[in-house]
């Protein structure tokens, strides 16, 4: 099959690099508010996760789990634009642009998310993981601990849910090892998807409670303030 | 030939979607829901193990509860021990769906609370505890759909408890592979104890321990009340017999990390910070919460005697909560109802004359949680206290003292919402017409009634536990 043929061509990134890429796209989930980047990141994530786990199991099953991640982004997705219909975002000016960068909240996130991987590197060096290589350990511990870090800083359900979907694909990479049970992983694919559908549903029906307030055909004076209230809420969080 | 388990995890299945379809009719629905939940829980009662039941129709189908079945490679039987369990989780179900029907009328609760009921019947009769963990995550994550009530804006309930319940998942599945180890190699005893921690870790999570309690708050303060009472009773039910369950297998586990007493001081922490919290708390959900708080702690300290009267207080605890929890959730619905979805103190000056059957249900269900004489939650918490007496009469004092602390907290929500307004002009007292009518009055009297009834006559839930606490052997004294 040529996805397979693309994914064994790709197996010399399946040791540090695939480790340094899920370092990255965990950070980017913790810290970034852009729900289309975060997606990616995401996305992302899984990828390299399916890298890593090419060497644990078959790579038929490690794609199959992969696939299961996509569509979990699919899902999200689909869920985030229909939101952004029904809440409609201010556009991003310059000034906007550059306070996200420079804010307080991102240099927050930034330092407890080096905290916590510092944190991480250091027990996946003391206690290793058993029977999964040291590489595969740390990118286990590094998720796991980024994730709890993501469902503990946020209220909001897509950012807790990317938490937990973070930290759930933790264990998958460690308990693949452990227990090679089609059902077994069948039946942790399942938990992972209903984890997004419900977060998903979550966040719809928080959007549906914020759109009826207003009328239904917003003027632009309502736009502001569903808009006031989306950034009240990013305050907030 | 249907197997009775293959029946069990069906039908709650294929009536979720019936009533997920009929859930227009308000009525119709909550009919269906409470009807099949509490056919199916006479029929795992009812129906013997040993023989089949030919049902007549024009092709007659034969049903064998005690049959095997294989589901994901693992066998599934309906053993004597599990029916008592799962008729318990079945009756609760559908007390909660009656009640349901007049105080969250075409809520998600229905269809997603049957779905519920299969999940948890699969967690009980599959084993290893590998797919039991996974049913019960599964489960978690299907409850949010009920859990969150469509006008509300926050999440927090919902996520907080699918956030704990996925953090149990690990120590579970893990736990189990150390044992598994273990039985190779019997002279490593820290796999032993690495699995003991692991598990203790896992359970305290999904019972709510102190730390990890804040989404026992969250559940029912910040979701709909009887969707809350649903996780309280039938989800935590499941993971009560998970854990005897876990017990029962694997006893020398606990005993290597002196379970028993940390258990205890678990337990102790959970009621004096429930006591403590309680009389703060100015939210009338909150307060709900930190009286579950105190409950559970008292029923860990049950479980700390380690003893077969302990098991017992613990199954008397289970089948006796929901006759606590659903009058007090419906109080709750009925008081949000009446006041905009609001339940700070602060909003509820005089609201209890609009709803008075609601404040009364209240009244029962908070004297109940309590352990007030001649409401049903008495007979359990005397039997704790003459458990304790003789060896821990500090701890009984501790948990006398939280719940007259959890009293004065209801006691002063009831004060506000019974306070009367009266007329600026003259002082006279204003009468204020009642929100309440006909069948809503109906369920709640019928509410009150069965919690004082259990009250008077607590034998007839007492006398299931001996049946009970029969399966479990690991306490022997």
């Amino acid at each position: 099959m040529p996805t397979l043929d693309f994914l064994t061509r790709l197996s010399f990134l399946a040791a540090m690099p695939a480790v340094a890429g899920i370092f990255i796209t965990a950070s980017i989930l913790l810290i970034s508010q852009e729900w289309r980047l975060n997606i990616i990141a995401l996305a992302a994530q899984y990828f390299f996760v399916v890298l890593l786990m090419t060497r644990l199991i078959r790579l038929e099953m490690a794609v199959i789990k992969g696939l299961v991640g996509w569509i979990v982004c699919m899902v999200f997705y689909l869920t985030e634009r229909r939101v952004s219909s029904l809440i409609p975002t201010p556009p991003l000016e310059s000034s906007r642009w550059r306070r996200w960068i420079m804010s307080a909240r991102t240099f927050f996130y930034l330092l407890a998310g080096l905290l916590v991987s510092v944190v991480a590197y250091t027990a996946a060096a003391r206690i290793p993981l058993p029977e999964i290589p040291e590489d595969i350990s740390l990118a286990c511990y590094l998720m796991a601990s980024l994730g709890i870090l993501m469902m503990g800083m946020n209220e909001e359900p897509v950012p807790v849910g990317f938490g937990l979907l973070t930290f759930l694909t933790a264990f998958d990479l460690f308990y693949v090892a452990l227990e090679p049970s089609l059902a077994v992983a069948g039946l942790l694919e399942a938990v992972s998807f209903m984890i997004a559908l419900s977060v998903t549903y979550l966040r719809a029906a928080q959007a549906a409670t914020m759109a009826s307030a207003t009328p239904s055909s917003p003027t632009s004076s309502d736009t502001k303030t569903i808009s006031g209230m989306v950034e009240g809420q990013e305050s907030l969080s | 030939m249907i197997a009775g388990s293959l029946l069990l995890l069906l039908l709650p299945l294929a009536l979720a979607g019936v009533v997920y379809i009929l859930l227009r009719w308000e009525t119709l629905s909550a009919l269906v829901a409470t009807g099949g939940a509490f056919l199916l829980g006479m029929a795992v009662i009812t129906l013997p193990l040993d023989q089949p039941i030919r049902l007549w129709g024009r092709r007659p189908i034969t049903i064998a509860m005690g049959e095997t079945v294989t589901i994901l490679g693992r066998e599934l039987t309906v053993e004597p021990s599990d029916r008592i369990a799962i008729a318990m989780l079945f009756f609760t179900a559908a007390g909660i769906f009656l009640v349901a029907w007049r105080m969250s009328p075409r809520s998600l609760l229905f269809p997603i609370g049957l779905g519920l009921l299969s999940l948890l019947t699969g967690a009980l009769l599959i084993r290893p505890v590998v797919y039991a963990a996974l049913f019960i995550e599964i489960a978690a994550a299907l409850s949010v759909f009920a859990l969150q009530s469509e006008n509300t804006h926050s999440t927090r309930g919902s996520l907080r408890y699918l956030t704990f319940a996925t953090l149990a998942l690990p120590g579970l599945l893990v736990s189990q592979w150390l044992l598994e180890r273990y039985v190779f190699t019997p002279d490593d005893t820290s796999l032993l104890s690495t699995a003991g921690i692991l598990t203790i870790l896992s359970f305290a999570l999904l019972l709510g321990v102190v730390p990890f309690h804040t989404w026992i708050l969250s559940v029912i303060g910040d979701s709909l009340p009887l969707a809350g009472v649903f996780i309280l009773t039938v989800n935590n039910d499941a993971i009560w017999f998970l854990l005897l369950d876990f017990l029962e297998k694997y006893p020398q586990m606990f005993q290597q990390t002196e379970a028993g007493s940390v258990i205890i001081t678990a337990g102790l922490i959970m009621i004096i910070a429930g006591g403590l919290l309680a009389t703060a708390q100015r939210r009338l959900g909150l307060l709900i919460g930190y009286a579950v708080l105190v409950d559970n702690g008292a029923m860990l300290i049950a479980l700390g005697l380690n003893s077969k009267v302990g098991v017992m207080l613990i199954f008397l605890s289970m089948l006796i909560r929901p006759f606590s929890l659903i009058p007090l959730a419906s109080g709750l619905s009925g008081i949000q109802t009446s006041n905009a979805g609001n339940d700070r103190q602060q909003s509820l000056r005089s609201v209890g004359w609009r709803v008075l059957w609601s404040v009364a249900a209240l009244v029962m269900g908070s004297l109940s949680i309590v352990g007030f004489p001649v409401s049903a939650g008495f007979a359990w918490r005397w039997a704790l206290y003459r458990a304790l007496v003789p060896t821990h009469i500090g701890l009984v004092l501790v948990l006398l003292g939280a719940s007259l602390a959890v009293m004065s907290g209801f006691w002063r929500m009831i004060w506000v919402l019974l306070d009367r307004p009266r007329s600026p002009l003259n002082r006279r007292v204003l009468p204020i017409p009642s929100a309440e009518k006909g069948w809503t009055v109906v369920v709640l009297a019928t509410v009150i009634l069965v919690c004082l009834g259990i009250g008077l006559m607590p034998q007839t839930v007492a006398s299931l536990t001996l049946d009970l606490v029969e399966s479990y052997t690991f306490f022997m004294q």
